[in-house]
């Protein structure tokens, strides 16, 4: 590869030759201002990105603002109870119409002239058009809310595409549908987020996020003094009715599945610390024995096994020792803001909560113990990755010569169309192909866009 | 009164001495402040206006509810081991508006107006916290102890990381 292959030259910058044992990312893919403009509009605004909960719009009027790529867009829940999703932005001067994060409000008026809109997008008041003097043209246009071309959601998993020409929501998800319900299942009355969910931001691009959410291989040196911690600290009293789900097969298996489209999983069970007597769901007995009687056993098997799950191009759903979302907003090349949220069964006992919370809040928070060690190693990254002149990494290698899962290591999932591997090498083995996806993906849409 | 003038006398004076161990990275000393069933939280925020309220229910930033999630926080640091403190920001406290009482005798309720600037070195970047602190002292002997504190932080969009000696 050239030391500045032409930014449009997209299989440049993604250097796949599987056949040949080669996986190769270019440094410009994390570093080029130009590129990233591009990956706004044809990744980022040109497919399905995750937008929230459906439960987050739960009452008529509720509302929450996000973007989607560079656009600020507006959720609400209609009168009539559908959820409907807008450009934020006034149809007078282009102002953002809603400049809070979420809410309830009947109606949106705008703070600079009043142009008023209901909840489900409608024009009701155009202040004192009577007496606008306004042209006959402007008369006739519609005055309403832009909406967003598509708006689906998957078991409460919302999703907005500001492109038409996509597929549904359920092809776009594909098998990994799959791997969404062993999260929505856990949850009968359905999910929620845990109130005080926070964002913060790194200085590195986007990708690095999305890399290290697939990466079981950074674990052990990244995250070494949480490993010591824990270790250190005496045996945790596990409620009676749990200790039967302790294991005492403490062989490390491990995994990943990958998917069209860019989604993939890495898992694993049986490594120290993912007891599942360390997880938030068998803490709640009475949900427990609910979600347990509805999926079986080989589910649930799958369920309190580690699972990192990336949604492509902005969701990463991790559940270890408690059950993250995760989604971000590219702001530049090197600048990246994450919105981090706990999530939970409605309905959850007072014990099992808490449980969950202090969990949540010392791997995941940036005030916590662990993930605040990969934001500085994405920064790190994003400063050596500047090195041009040293080549393209060596990143994406790890597991490419390992051989297919057999069938049986993923009894209990219906992943039919999935590269999937599984291997008893234990967390050391840390496959780095389910990476290999999100890239294709990338590349996909990058292309598509020509 | 004289309780009154006694109570912020010792609030501030301990609030000091806490700014100091942090700013000098003196571990242990900072530990020294605090009680062995001390409260640390820092909370987090519903939405634009109302701070998250109930730890057990809602997401703080940070809560521990011993010391001893403090001492590994330290221990972490100590470590060498994590990246967020390889190289240690340069902290400096700033402690204003110091209202303290006693309603009980062995007891003193703190409240505080605080800032920490700070400074990474491999950023190049200056930095700053800022908020409010709410405290519980409790006489231990000749000692005033730390059984509560409650860092309210205001600028809740932090860069990459958050740790007790940034707050």
């Amino acid at each position: 590869m050239t030391a500045h292959p032409d930014p449009r030259d997209f299989k440049a910058l993604i250097d796949d030759r599987p056949d040949e044992g080669v996986f190769r990312v270019h440094r410009d893919v994390y570093l080029d201002q130009q590129l990233f403009e591009l990956e706004m509009a044809r990744v980022f605004e040109a497919t399905w990105v995750f937008i929230g909960l459906t439960s987050e719009v739960e009452q008529p009027h509720d509302f929450i603002t996000r973007n989607i790529g560079r656009q600020p867009v507006l959720i609400t829940k209609d009168e009539q109870g559908e959820i409907r999703g807008f450009l934020n932005s006034c149809r007078h001067r282009g102002t953002l119409l809603c400049p809070r994060a979420s809410g309830n409000k009947k109606f949106h008026a705008c703070a600079y002239h009043g142009w008023t809109y209901s909840s489900s997008g409608a024009m009701v008041n155009l202040t004192d058009q009577q007496t606008g003097q306004y042209p006959e043209d402007f008369n006739q246009q519609n005055h309403d809310l832009v909406p967003i071309p598509r708006l689906e959601s998957y078991r409460g998993f919302l999703f907005g595409s500001l492109s038409v020409q996509v597929p549904s929501l359920s092809d776009h998800l594909g098998g990994a549908k799959a791997l969404i319900d062993l999260v929505a299942d856990q949850a009968p009355d359905g999910l929620e987020f845990v109130s005080g969910g926070s964002r913060y931001t790194f200085d590195g691009n986007w990708k690095l996020q999305f890399e290290n959410g697939l990466d079981a291989y950074h674990f052990a040196s990244t995250h070494a003094s949480f490993v010591d911690i824990v270790r250190q600290r005496p045996p945790r009293d596990v409620p009676e009715h749990i200790q039967q789900f302790s294991t005492d097969d403490h062989r490390i298996v491990a995994g990943t599945v990958s998917f069209d489209r860019g989604h993939a999983m890495s898992w694993s069970k049986g490594a120290p610390g993912q007891d599942p007597a360390g997880r938030p769901l068998p803490y709640d007995q009475q949900n427990f024995e609910r979600v347990r009687d509805a999926v079986g056993e080989d589910r649930l098997s799958w369920m309190l096994r580690q699972r990192n799950l990336t949604i492509f191009p902005n969701l990463q759903i991790i559940d270890i020792q408690s059950l993250q979302v995760r989604t971000w907003e590219p702001l530049a090349a090197d600048k990246t803001r994450m919105v981090s949220h706990c999530l939970a069964p409605k309905g959850e006992s007072p014990e099992g909560r808490r449980f969950r919370i202090r969990q949540y809040e010392e791997f995941f928070n940036t005030g916590g113990l662990a993930s605040s060690d990969d934001n500085v190693m994405y920064e790190l990254s994003q400063a050596g990755l500047s090195a041009t002149l040293a080549g393209t990494p060596q990143g994406f290698s790890r597991g490419m010569a390992a051989e297919p899962a057999d069938s049986s290591s993923y009894s209990g999932l219906s992943l039919t169309a999935a590269r999937k591997t599984a291997n008893e090498a234990g967390l050391g083995f840390g496959d780095e192909t389910g990476i290999h996806a999100g890239y294709r993906e990338w590349l996909r849409l990058m292309e598509a866009g020509e | 009164m004289e309780t009154q003038f006694d109570a912020t006398a010792i609030a501030t004076q301990l609030l000091y001495r806490e700014s100091k161990y942090l700013d000098q990275r003196n571990w242990n000393g900072w530990l020294g402040l605090y009680a062995d069933d001390a409260t640390f939280w820092v909370p987090g925020w519903r939405n634009e206006d109302e701070p998250t309220d109930d730890p057990d229910q809602e997401l703080s930033q940070i809560y521990h509810s011993s010391r001893r999630g403090l001492e590994e926080r330290v221990m972490r640091v100590e470590s060498g081991k994590s990246v967020t403190a390889m190289p240690l920001p340069r902290t400096t406290h700033f402690i204003t508006n110091i209202v303290a009482s006693s309603v009980e005798v062995a007891t003193i309720s703190v409240e505080a107006n605080w800032m920490v600037q700070y400074f990474q070195p491999h950023r190049g970047e200056r930095l700053v916290n800022f908020g409010d602190y709410e405290l519980t002292l409790r006489r231990q002997g000749d000692d005033w102890l730390i059984t509560h504190k409650r860092i309210l932080l205001k600028n809740d969009l932090v860069p990459a990381l958050l740790d007790f000696y940034m707050l």
